[in-house]
């Protein structure tokens, strides 16, 4: 028999213990930035080896996601609840655009090592 | 709605200023801030498989285009998909405000299409490349 699912944005009665803490989802929240940050900066590491300037532009995005990401942990003063800027999220956004469009570009006209995988 | 009805609905001022309804549960606004960035790190993870396809695997004997034609499509698929999880944060956060139903996703049906698609062009390239 299945529950009945609790409608959006309130609380469901009997759920993991580790859901019912805001703190723990805040944590997990600020370990899902920094994840997210080092997948930037391992593109960056991989574009480095064929395009060194793509390479460091991509790089030097990692900061700045691991930057935003502190945000969240530090929430709004007023209310203590996460700092919810769609800013950051359209930021984010952009940055893989961007590096989509960098990595189209060295991929279609950089120079390829060939093989490299073989 | 109009495309720029939709496009005014997804500006940050919108999401922001959005008066109607309340504040969500905190845990529920962080769980849809993780499964937006849970999204973005896999248009991450597409665009460098499909930088990687092209850039070290070596070429397909008799398909010159064999790495680009699997390549090319991941990375443009990343871009698609990070701009889709923005439109599908927005969504779920309004929806949480609200106290509505969640919208449906459409990310996976878009990625489960792709991969089948991109493992059927795989196949033919790879046969195209072993028949010459």
């Amino acid at each position: 028999m299945t529950q009945p699912e609790p409608a959006a944005g309130r609380p469901p009665q009997d759920d993991d213990p580790e859901e019912r803490t805001p703190g723990l989802a805040r944590e997990r929240t600020s370990l899902a930035w920094t994840r997210t940050a080092i997948s930037f900066a391992a593109l960056g590491g991989v574009v480095l080896k064929v395009n060194v300037i793509t390479g460091l532009i991509i790089l030097a995005i990692a900061p700045l996601v691991w930057e935003l990401g502190r945000m969240s942990r530090i929430g709004s003063p007023q209310t203590g609840l996460p700092a919810v800027g769609a800013t950051r999220f359209r930021v984010i956004t952009a940055s893989i655009v961007a590096v989509s469009l960098l990595s189209l570009l060295v991929a279609l006209l950089g120079p390829a090592t060939h093989g490299a995988l073989r | 709605m109009s495309w720029s009805g939709l496009l005014a609905t997804l500006r940050p001022r919108a999401v922001a200023k959005d008066e109607d309804g309340t504040e969500p549960d905190p845990r529920f606004t962080f769980a849809n801030e993780r499964t937006f960035l849970a999204w973005s790190r896999t248009a991450l993870a597409l665009v460098v498989a499909g930088l990687g396809i092209v850039q070290l695997l070596p070429p397909f004997p008799g398909v010159p285009i064999g790495r680009h034609l699997l390549g090319v499509p991941l990375i443009v698929l990343g871009a698609m998909l990070a701009v889709v999880a923005y439109a599908e944060w927005v969504r779920n956060q309004r929806a949480l405000r609200r106290g509505g139903p969640l919208p449906r996703s459409i990310m996976p049906w878009i990625l489960a299409a792709t991969i089948a698609g991109m493992a059927v062009v795989s196949a033919v390239v790879l046969l195209a490349s072993a028949l010459r």
